[in-house]
């Protein structure tokens, strides 16, 4: 477990010694605070006429959400391998007394951790709106799993695009189009009739997901489908590293 | 060849080693085994396999058949347990750029399972030993050429590996970058086994015992380098004449027990030199004389020419018996003779007969 934990703590210090992390945080506050600056807004003029929704639920299932992920998952997960074999450092790595295994669960779980990172100052917006009414934790808490969630997933796609790229920009770009394309598919539970279509765009709906967890319903089988994404991709990524032994 | 004494149990021992990358076979049959305590210098010109080879021996790539055994661990069976004995140094010394020297180190001594309690210890030993303690806090993105491949050497030697295994060291460096590299290079050779790979000739005469030549994915020669010498080499001799050139060579080519010949610039005290004097006429090992246009720039010495011959003489003969009877044929076929003597064959010339390069196409 050293290798990880060696591993994990270099990941950590090399996305926040670079300005990525500082910049991602700083575009991701912005569109977070413009967010809450709009719920904000929006409730101080319209009280009576959203009395089923709260100003937490609606800046947690706000479209910004989406937009951000879009933002950040890529971003934070495009270098993890893909610079590494840019600059053939992967070599050095690869040949210390460490697993594939532990290389690839450390670099994603610095990802993941400077993901969780990133959200942490929206709790502030949490501590605000409790000064003006009273703020349901279980819907929080449920929301933030949801973000966990989502995020995990995601961050699990962006490493195996990672993996299977030299380069950050095509990881980036691959990365955004597969949550993309997820998020198009999403789209399609609004477009299609009921029916087969329509159950495995509601499936993979992040819209529909967010709302769900900011209505403080944790539905088992979005919780099982991030989960799934999440362990294939990882499984996947453990193929695609070993796979580099053997091309 | 003589086998360097071994301890029981060779500290690398590869058998029928091959790799291919799709239909090319990059390594084809290596097989060898370095025992403890050697310095083994791995030659071969580029694109030869070197780096393949060693890239299967830390286990960074897979053999496509064959074993490799490091410190008695199956390098694909057992991986962790081979490479704990191994300090690598990839070709590149790859770094990050966004540490700094004393953090790299750091992370490298925490990924190779030191002890937590002697990290610190173990860096400053690498530290010194590689002398990069004047760039310690030094981000390694700024650090010059020789010092990062002198940072990539520390993190070879944490932890005082067995077995050191160095992918072209002092490649991209200075003659003074060099130089330091060597010394350090051979300092270790007392406490560690060293594989070091190189096309730079002097660098394994200067460092290494032993030498394994590669060429085209295959194990061409292996053994102490004075004998690689003596063997391969065979004996050779510079003869410089005055005559006619196309008939000297055709003289000199008909003597006894010589097995190729090549024109070599005269040297400056017979005659003023000219750049771009060496050419290759004849393919010195398969005895197969072939001859190429003349000189272009061997310059007119009256009617006849000065041109100076690069004989070199069957193995098992004695060279100066074999000169003797080169320069009495010449001297009864009335040829000037204006220069003969002996010359120790280099392992350039050796690498380069066994790597292919006296072939003329």
């Amino acid at each position: 477990m050293t290798g990880f934990w060696a591993v994990y703590r270099r990941e950590m210090l090399s996305l926040w010694v670079t300005p990525l992390a500082w910049l991602l945080l700083f575009s991701f506050l912005l569109l977070q605070g413009i967010s809450f600056y709009i719920v904000i807004d929006h409730y101080a003029h319209f009280t009576s006429l959203t009395i089923d929704q709260g100003p937490t639920q609606s800046y947690f299932s706000s479209l910004f959400i989406p937009l951000s992920l879009l933002l950040i998952c890529p971003a934070l997960s495009m270098g993890l391998f893909a610079e590494e074999r840019r600059s053939g450092t992967i070599e050095a790595l690869l040949t210390a007394p460490v697993s594939g295994g532990a290389v690839v669960h450390a670099k994603y779980l610095a990802a993941l951790s400077t993901y969780l990172l990133l959200w942490l100052p929206t709790l502030l917006y949490v501590i605000i709106v409790r000064k003006v009414v009273e703020i349901d934790w279980p819907v929080v808490g449920a929301s933030y799993l949801g973000l966990l969630l989502v995020g995990a997933a995601y961050l699990a796609i962006g490493i195996l695009m990672s993996a299977l790229s030299k380069s950050q920009l095509v990881a980036l770009m691959l990365t955004t189009l597969a949550l993309f394309g997820l998020f198009i598919l999403g789209i399609g539970e609004r477009v299609f009739e009921p029916g087969l279509l329509h159950d495995i765009c509601a499936h993979v709906s992040l819209v529909s997901q967010l709302e769900d967890f900011s209505r403080g319903v944790i539905d088992l089988r979005r919780l099982v489908f991030d989960a799934s994404v999440a362990i294939l991709c990882l499984f996947l990524t453990r193929r695609v590293v070993d796979s580099w032994r053997w091309g | 060849m003589t086998e360097p004494p071994h301890t029981p149990a060779p500290l690398i021992e590869v058998q029928h080693l091959r790799r291919s990358y799709g239909s090319v076979v990059a390594v084809r049959d290596v097989s060898f085994s370095i025992g403890r305590g050697e310095v083994v210098g791995f030659l071969g010109p580029n694109g030869a396999g070197k780096s393949t080879t060693l890239r299967m021996l830390v286990g960074y790539l897979g053999p496509s058949s064959g074993h490799v055994r490091v410190n008695g661990f199956d390098v694909v069976e057992q991986p962790l347990e081979a490479r704990q004995a191994i300090g690598y140094m990839a070709e590149t010394a790859p770094l990050y750029p966004e540490m700094r020297v004393l953090e790299y180190l750091t992370f490298r001594a925490r990924l190779k399972r030191l002890p937590p309690r002697e990290l610190g210890k173990h860096v400053d030993q690498a530290v010194q030993k590689a002398s990069v303690g004047s760039v310690a806090r030094a981000l390694i993105g700024t650090l010059s050429r020789g010092y990062r491949q002198r940072v990539a050497l520390a993190d070879a030697l944490l932890g005082n590996p067995p077995l050191l295994i160095l992918d072209e060291p002092t490649a991209g460096l200075d003659p003074n970058q060099i130089h330091s590299v060597r010394s350090v290079i051979r300092e270790l050779g007392a406490e560690h086994t060293v594989l070091l790979s190189t096309h730079i000739l002097s660098e394994v005469e200067s460092t290494c015992s032993r030498a394994l030549v590669i060429d085209r994915g295959a194990l061409v020669a292996q053994g102490p380098i004075g004998e690689l010498r003596r063997q391969l080499g065979g004996q050779r001799a510079v003869v410089t004449l005055q005559d006619s050139r196309q008939r000297a060579l055709s003289l000199v080519l008909a003597a006894e027990h010589v097995l190729g010949v090549t024109t070599v610039a005269p040297s400056s005290s017979l005659v003023p030199p000219r750049p771009g004097d060496t050419e290759l006429v004849s393919s010195g090992f398969t005895g197969i004389a072939r001859h190429s246009s003349p000189p272009p720039s061997i310059p007119p010495y009256g009617e006849d020419r000065v041109v100076s011959f690069l004989v070199t003489f069957a193995p098992e003969e004695d060279g100066v018996v074999c000169l003797e009877r080169l320069v009495t044929r010449l001297v009864g076929a009335d040829v000037r003779v204006r220069e003969a003597r002996l010359r120790e064959t280099s392992l350039e010339e050796v690498f380069r007969q066994l790597t292919g390069a006296l072939d003329v196409s």
